[in-house]
């Protein structure tokens, strides 16, 4: 019974996705992760907003992220200003790791300097598609 | 003598009927439910509007419902992939997945036609309300051309002459250019719009399918620029192809 379930469960996964420009194309939904840094630049520009942060892993090296986010006009509606990350700031950022392997992720929701927790993906539901990938 | 009293209440009885105390009165409609209403009588649509993202038009979500096993055609089983990501170089979304984002939409309504406004790409579309019918040599178009006809309080509208380049909804769903969108749109109250879609398309699905929504007025929104082209990092990096 067991091993059926299993077969199922793989076979399921193995039915080839909708490749297109979506969250899951890029993004892998099962490794979330929070980042802490220190921010460096934000292009507050469309399709999406870019931030890049310097976190500082266990040994004190730094890494470089580069953060995807919704356009500035989602943002802004979901409580984002222009100015809500400046350089040299603190930010928690949860969300999924790129697929390839680099140091990019998609920003899930933020925690800004001021202590508020924003989101940053088109949908507010609390799904891993939440992402905010596609361009509309 | 009796005759005078008579005529007395006689006329006392005519004026009580007349003066509606014992008429019907019906309940009193309170702002919060009236719809606002074009000169004509004709509901006023007008609004910046407030979706669901609707990213596959077969998943139930919030403020929608979709059809769960979608009727494919061999065809279109053989084309669930998109080898080139349209969207993602900033082409239009097409007029189903445009209405399916997250992004505001106004509406503004005339006597003759509803043009919408979708902060999505910056775009417009018009639904004509003249009285018109489909040209008869529509040239393919990325979002089609629209009618609109009022039944009652609802507005059905009946678009057709699509090109082949889009996809009915992120997730990829695909369709031909038979394809046929017929909506339906009823301001239930002043801030609500009930809305269904269903997609008919013979090159595509073997019957038709229906996804339906319900949209929420957002007096407080404005539909803001978009420009797509101005970071597209992705594209520009060489991350989506």
């Amino acid at each position: 019974m067991r091993t059926k379930f299993a077969f199922l469960i793989a076979s399921l996964t193995a039915i080839p996705m909708l490749a297109h420009h979506s969250f899951s194309a890029e993004y892998d939904s099962k490794q979330g992760l929070t980042l802490k840094g220190t921010v460096t630049k934000v292009e507050w520009l469309n399709p999406h907003v870019w931030f890049y942060i310097d976190v500082k892993d266990d040994s004190g090296a730094v890494q470089h992220w580069q953060c995807e986010a919704g356009p500035p006009n989602m943002l802004a509606r979901n409580g984002w200003r222009k100015d809500s990350l400046k350089l040299g700031d603190q930010v928690t950022v949860n969300g999924f790791r790129a697929k390839d392997g680099t140091n990019t992720a998609n920003a899930r929701d933020i925690i800004l300097p001021d202590g508020r927790k924003v989101f940053s993906g088109q949908a507010e539901d609390a799904d891993a598609k939440g992402g905010s990938k596609s361009n509309e | 003598m009796r005759i005078r009293i008579l005529l007395i209440w006689a006329l006392g009885g005519l004026v009580l009927a007349t003066s509606g105390v014992f008429a019907q009165t019906a309940p009193a409609k309170s702002a919060a439910t009236e719809i606002p209403r074009m000169p004509d009588g004709k509901p006023d649509l007008s609004g910046v509007w407030q979706r669901p993202f609707v990213p596959d038009m077969s998943k139930n979500g919030k403020d929608q419902q979709g059809e769960p096993q979608l009727p494919f055609t061999d065809w279109a089983k053989q084309h669930l992939i998109e080898e080139f990501d349209y969207s993602a170089h900033c082409l239009p979304l097409g007029y189903t997945r445009a209405i399916n984002s997250p992004m505001p939409i106004e509406i503004v309504q005339r006597p003759d036609r509803i043009v919408l406004l979708y902060e999505a790409m910056n775009n417009f579309h018009e639904i004509f309300t003249d009285g018109r019918d489909h040209p008869k040599d529509l040239e393919p178009t990325w979002a089609g051309h629209s009618i609109g006809k009022w039944e009652g309080d609802t507005l059905m509208v009946d678009t057709i002459g699509f090109n082949d380049k889009t996809r009915v909804d992120t997730e990829g769903h695909p369709h031909t250019e038979a394809l046929h969108v017929v909506e339906h749109f009823r301001r239930t109250d002043p801030k609500h719009l009930a809305y269904d879609v269903t997609i008919i398309d013979p090159g595509a699905y073997t019957k038709p399918w229906k996804n339906v929504r319900t949209f929420t007025l957002r007096p407080d929104w404005d539909v803001l620029e978009y420009n797509c082209e101005e970071n597209n990092k992705e594209v520009n990096e060489g991350h989506i192809k």
